[in-house]
């Protein structure tokens, strides 16, 4: 992942650029896709109503994405990643659920359209692989029928003869060894790795354009972990589809992704370019999550610094930013943060984040802090009349 | 699988010898616990105004002053050997399997029960079709129109199914559809090579009242297995495969949910096989179960010996089906 | 040209046999409703549980008495005439009643000719001496009435049967010709021909008899036989085609089918009763509560009922041997304080039973009505008289005592707790112990040590008689000699030697008028000795199908008289 300084263009709208589109200003919604990405999130909302209250479980995020591009995702768990990309795919159930905001695919609008449309786009030109594939295959029926059915729903006029090879193909494309043997086992007999490989060839057996992989290697073993995150790659390379990849793991997305979207509560924190948002963050909540996070470039004696506090009720967040109960930083900025909800934009050329710091200060902090420099509460220093726009 | 099986079937075996003791121990060591003497209890069988003599006889024709022990081995090797019983130009040879004489009219007892078998046999296939169907049935759309007035009444006249005691209901429908308006009168049992019109038309109220119970309570568990499968990350990963919701629901749903359903199925087959005793008393339908409430009536002990032993029987061979059905249906569990 | 009056299918009257007239509440007893000759049609009786065995050498139940007479014809039986007269026994297979010589020590009877088998084979007199001869093995044949093996004189005290015994037979019973059969007794006994009114005297064929197998299919002798017999569940008669009504002139050939259906449910019985689906509840004691109600309150239903007298009592034994009972006085004393109202109301109610004062029921010959203890006058019960008694026994004020029932028969704890509540008015303090009716005579009231261990001193009891005199109903009850060790009768245990002489007395005695003179000295004495507390007469409510004819209540049996009934064309 080298650093490539120019991330912000206004060209190179290819289907293989390898660039991250910025958010709009504000939450303004425009009347079609922003840009030719083959998928575009506008002010997506989400809102579930329970017996305790309306939940707020996605509160306006938006992002693009292009075909060989990948977006990581990251964030607590509650805040909102899962339920952005069932979203996309399609896939929440009931009356309870509102969708508000825009979701284009390849030019094609999804909130608010024919579910049975939204049908045949999935497992065809959108597909999912979720955390835990024991659970995620139906254990009763075996993976070939598996990956058979997926393939046949969306080529009814391929004979099961055809459909088969197909599985027994794909099974070979992630790397088991025997596949046409293999085919006839049950998800039980499968070891973890080997399953969430069977998943990725279920999802890719159509050659979508969009894979979305929630949490793919959360319940696998870490040396396990590092085939799977090859896997992708390599299989993206190969299929040239964009990867969504949601973790709370932030060593995962280092490794993949080309755009990082930090959500909390609900909302983007920050989005930008992988280098740019790991090198040089710009929002509290992702300082935080880099620092608490052992890495190998660093003196073993440096403390680890948790977050302090926990996710707020979606049913209830706090006024103004969402952070702000939780960061150290609030009195830099006065009472800004508990009244006045901070709006995503861009504070450095590309890189957005939603935070009331000025970027000097956003700098500043960040270097502090990398370098170890820890303070519990950063407040004294700063006179309360120094905020800058 | 076929040591699985042989397994079991020992097993089986063991426990019907288990169960023979127990019962042998109810029948005649608790009464001696009680203060019974064979005396009276041979006083018993002998009608009005026994002589002394009359009584001793019948002591000894029941063998009932042969140790327990003697009575036991006797009756265990009548099974599987035969036996025989009475005495002088009465005496006759009783062939294998050899449940013992009854005591109140001096019959053998198997054929007796394999004559009742075909009437519980009816009653039970009949109402488990119905109940199986129609608790399911029920039980599904419920759990998919979860919430709606449709699944809150299905469920309150389930609430009521499980509720009502059989006898209640069965008279109610006796009541109704056999005395004031006679769509059914006269409910008796026509064996089924004899008229199958007549056969189904009479159990008709029988199996409606028993699959009544039953479905209510299927139609609840299929319902809370429904709800439980279609939570299950599989059933996500099946939409997310872009498949039908039909498909969803019946080929990787209900599937699922079905499977513990149909074991309980053959356990609840099992145990009515042994005599569905309420509804059998309810609409004289002469079965195992009005056959065990005589012999329990009349204190007649090899019948009951021989029921329980019947009944015993079914359920562990139900409970052996099940687990084999089981182990096709999932192919996780190994045996 | 006037439209007559045609058979249509309307409701109306004028068609004879649709609409049935009811004769009216009570109308069968003491006539016969419906009298006809049609034939044709199938009678449906329903039992809730069923004969004690359709062999009629093996039963004893009061409704086989009288169903047997269908299929077998014993030597005597009772009449079919209507009212009293249904109590005196006539001439069945025997050409008339039994010529008695030797004081009463011997009875030969000489039977009808041309008498058949279903099967043809002609009937001897040693067919009926194997008869009563099967009836001594009671280990396969254990039901029945044990008069022959108690009466007969010669090996009858050892004799075990022709089952056991191949070569020997009953010495006491000759058989000097086949038509002519003679009994020889070890005592005088006048009431012969009451006992071989048992259908134990019902001719079998040595060759053909198979024991405890032939319940499946006696050969007949009367007017229908057994077509089919699935144990427990049903059997199936159909007219026998060699019967010749002059063999037993009291039963009839009418119905072209009878079917017994065994083992239905109680309540199902009188609903299917009264909907018409069937025809007689065999076991012919009544309806259930239910039933009962529903009829008592409507009067058309009511019209079509009988209420007859059953020949039963319903009554408390009081033991002689339990203290303070063994003082004659404490028992007089339970006796004038019983309430008999609340009593009554226990077993039903004026239609379940009419307080009774004496031993003997009003249906046995030789009842006479007297009232020692005022239950008529004073049926609340006579608190004062009680106590005065209670002041002669030395328990002035009262005494403790424990009252026996059968806790399954919701009648009689109805009638102990009554009992205990009119006690309690005197000073007497009872408490209830209940035991289950299957093993009451068997293990507890009938067994006198285990009376006396747990100081049973009242226990509830019911009887029917054997026949209608005083031996037949009283001799089980109140003799001395009847006591048993297990299954007792006489569970006061009286022993007076005045009424064992009594008894004896009945027996020698050889004219009717003696007879009802000493049955009427013998139930005084035992009210004397107030070994017995009578508390109802018992009665029945008996609902007549409309289709039925011949219908009459025969007052030995109690009920309806099965040999006559008939189907409406």
């Amino acid at each position: 992942m080298a650093g490539d300084d120019d991330i912000l263009g206004t060209s190179a709208r290819g289907a293989r650029g390898r660039r991250g589109r910025t958010a709009a200003e504000g939450s303004v919604v425009a009347s079609g896709p922003q840009s030719g990405a083959m998928l575009e999130v506008q002010d997506l909302r989400v809102r579930f109503q329970t017996d305790d209250g309306l939940v707020r479980a996605v509160d306006g995020v938006s992002f693009a994405l292009d075909r060989g591009q990948t977006l990581g995702i990251v964030g607590e768990s509650g805040s909102g990643k899962s339920v952005t990309s069932l979203a996309i795919m399609g896939l929440h159930r009931g009356g309870s659920t509102t969708i508000d905001g825009r979701i284009w695919l390849s030019g094609e609008e999804l909130v608010g359209a024919n579910p049975a449309r939204v049908r045949e786009l999935r497992g065809a030109k959108m597909a999912m692989i979720f955390q835990d594939p024991l659970s995620s295959l139906h254990p009763y029926f075996k993976v070939g029928d598996q990956i058979v059915e997926a393939y046949r729903i969306h080529h009814p006029k391929d004979s099961k003869r055809q459909a088969r090879q197909r599985a027994i193909d794909m099974l070979g494309r992630v790397g088991i060894p025997q596949p046409a043997v293999r085919l006839d086992d049950y998800p039980h007999q499968f070891s973890g790795g080997m399953r969430q490989r069977v998943m990725i060839a279920m999802a890719l057996v159509n050659d979508p354009e969009l894979l979305i992989a929630d949490e793919p290697t959360t319940a696998l073993d870490v040396t396990v972990q590092a085939q799977i995150l090859d896997l992708i790659s390599s299989l993206q390379a190969e299929f040239g589809s964009a990867v969504i990849i949601i973790t709370h793991d932030l060593g995962v997305v280092a490794e993949l992704s080309d755009d990082i979207l930090v959500m909390y509560a609900g909302r983007a924190a920050e989005y930008g370019p992988a280098v740019g948002v790991f090198n040089r963050p710009e929002h509290p909540y992702t300082w935080g999550l880099m620092a608490s996070m052992p890495r190998m470039d660093r003196e073993l004696t440096t403390r680890l610094v948790p977050i302090p506090g926990t996710p707020p009720s979606l049913i209830r967040v706090p006024p103004g930013c969402p952070f702000h109960p939780r960061c150290r930083y609030s009195g830099l900025v006065g009472e800004r943060c508990k009244t006045e909800v901070p709006v995503l934009h861009e504070a450095t050329a590309g890189h957005a984040s939603a935070c009331h710091l000025t970027a000097a200060q956003k700098a500043r902090e960040w270097s502090e802090l990398s370098a170890g420099n820890v303070r519990d509460e950063v407040r004294e220093t700063v006179p309360q009349g120094e905020v800058e726009a | 699988m076929t040591s699985f099986i042989i397994r079991r079937l020992f097993a089986a075996v063991l426990l019907l010898i288990l169960v023979s003791m127990v019962i042998f121990a109810i029948f005649f060591l608790l009464p001696k616990l009680g203060g019974q003497t064979n005396y009276g209890l041979a006083t018993q069988y002998v009608g009005r105004n026994p002589t002394r003599e009359a009584v001793l006889q019948m002591e000894d024709q029941l063998g009932l002053n042969k140790p327990v022990y003697q009575q036991y081995w006797d009756y265990l090797r009548a099974i599987v050997a035969g036996g025989y019983f009475g005495t002088g130009s009465n005496r006759v040879y009783c062939p294998p399997p050899c449940f013992g004489y009854s005591f109140k009219n001096q019959q053998p007892v198997w054929p007796q029960m394999v004559s009742d078998i075909p009437v519980t046999l009816s009653l039970a296939i009949g109402a488990s079709v119905l109940w199986l169907v129609g608790g399911v049935t029920i039980g599904v759309i419920s759990a998919l129109k979860r919430g709606t007035i449709i699944d809150r009444l299905s469920m309150t006249i389930a609430l009521f199914g499980v509720s009502l005691p059989i006898f209640f209901t069965g008279l109610i429908a006796l009541e109704l559809f056999s005395y004031r308006w006679p769509i059914f009168p006269n409910v008796q049992f026509v064996p089924f090579t004899e008229n199958p019109y007549l056969w189904a038309k009479n159990l008709v109220l029988p199996w409606l009242v028993l699959a009544f119970l039953y479905a209510a309570l299927y139609a609840r568990l299929t319902r809370a297995g429904m709800l439980e499968t279609m939570s299950e990350d599989y059933i996500r990963t099946a939409r997310a495969k872009g498949l039908s919701e039909r498909t969803v629901i019946f080929k990787h749903g209900l599937r699922s949910a079905l499977t513990p359903i149909l074991t309980i199925f053959g356990l609840d087959i099992g145990l009515l096989l042994g005599g569905a005793i309420i509804t059998e008393y309810t609409f004289s339908l002469h079965g195992l179960g009005l056959f065990t409430i005589e012999a329990v009536q009349n204190q007649d002990f090899p019948e009951i010996m021989g029921v329980t032993m019947l009944a015993t029987f079914f359920v562990i061979i139900a409970n052996l089906v099940v687990d084999i059905l089981y182990a096709v249906l999932d192919p996780r569990v190994r045996y | 040209m006037v439209v007559a009056a045609c058979s249509s299918s309307s409701s109306s009257s004028t068609t004879s046999g649709t609409t049935p007239t009811s004769a009216g509440f009570n109308a069968a007893t003491g006539s016969v409703v419906n009298a006809s000759t049609a034939k044709g049609g199938t009678l449906t009786f329903d039992n809730s549980s069923g004969p004690d065995s359709t062999d009629a050498g093996n039963t004893y139940y009061a409704f086989n008495l009288n169903f047997t007479r269908l299929y077998a014809t014993p030597l005597t039986t009772y009449s079919s005439s209507p009212g009293s007269a249904g109590l005196s026994v006539v001439p069945a297979l025997a050409t008339s009643l039994g010529v008695a010589s030797d004081g009463n020590k011997t009875w030969t009877y000489h039977l009808k000719s041309g008498v058949t088998y279903e099967d043809g084979t002609p009937v001897t007199s040693a067919d009926v001496k194997y008869a009563v001869e099967r009836t001594f093995d009671r280990t396969v044949l254990p039901n029945g009435p044990s008069y022959f093996a108690s009466l007969l004189a010669g090996n009858a005290a050892t004799y075990k049967g022709p089952f056991k015994d191949k070569t020997g037979n009953a010495t006491a019973i000759d058989t000097p010709d086949s038509s002519t059969i003679v009994f020889h007794l070890n005592q005088p006994f006048a009431d012969f021909n009451y006992v071989v009114a048992f259908p134990q005297t019902a001719p079998v064929p040595q060759a053909k008899d198979t024991g405890a197998n032939y319940q499946l299919h006696p050969l007949s002798t009367g007017p229908y036989m057994f077509q089919s017999y699935q144990l427990n569940k049903q059997y199936t008669l159909v007219p026998n085609p060699k019967w010749n009504p002059a063999w037993d002139p009291q039963v009839k050939q009418l119905a072209s089918k009878v079917i017994v259906n065994l083992n239905v449910n109680a309540d199902d019985i009188d609903n299917r009763l009264l909907a018409g689906d069937i025809s007689v509840d065999q076991a012919g004691s009544g309806v259930q509560a239910a039933a009962r109600a529903r009829i008592l309150s409507n009067p058309s239903l009511k019209n079509s009922s009988d209420n007859p007298v059953t020949g039963f009592m319903w009554f408390f034994y009081v033991n002689t041997q339990v203290a303070p009972l063994n003082n004659v006085h404490c028992r007089e004393a339970v006796l004038f304080a019983a309430n008999k109202n609340t009593l009554q109301t226990a077993y039903g109610g004026p239609y379940g039973g009419d307080i009774a004062s004496t031993a003997i029921p009003p249906t046995v010959n030789g009842y006479s009505k007297f009232d020692l203890y005022n239950a008529l006058s004073m049926p609340n019960g006579d608190v004062t008289s009680a106590k005065q008694q209670l002041q002669a026994c030395g328990q002035p004020n009262g005494f403790n005592v424990n009252i026996a029932y059968r806790s399954d028969r919701p009648r009689e704890v109805a009638s102990a707790t009554a009992l205990q509540a009119s006690l309690a008015a005197a000073g007497i303090h009872a408490t209830l112990k209940g035991f289950p009716a299957s093993s009451y005579y068997g293990t507890f009231a009938g067994v006198p040590t285990y009376v006396h261990t747990h100081s049973l001193g009242i226990l509830t009891g019911g009887w029917g008689p054997d026949w209608p005199d005083a031996y037949g109903w009283g001799w089980a009850l109140f003799d001395g000699k009847a006591i048993a060790t297990a299954g007792n009768a006489n569970i006061a245990e009286e022993n007076n030697p005045v009424v064992n002489n009594l008894f004896n007395q009945l027996e020698q005695a050889t004219t009717d008028s003696a007879r009802v003179s000493i049955s009427q000295q013998i139930d005084m004495q035992v009210m004397k000795d107030a070994v017995m507390l009578p508390a109802v007469y018992s009665k029945a409510l008996l609902y007549r199908g409309s289709n039925l004819t011949n219908v009459n209540v025969n007052e030995y049996y109690g009920m309806y008289n099965y040999g006559i009934l008939g189907l409406k064309s």
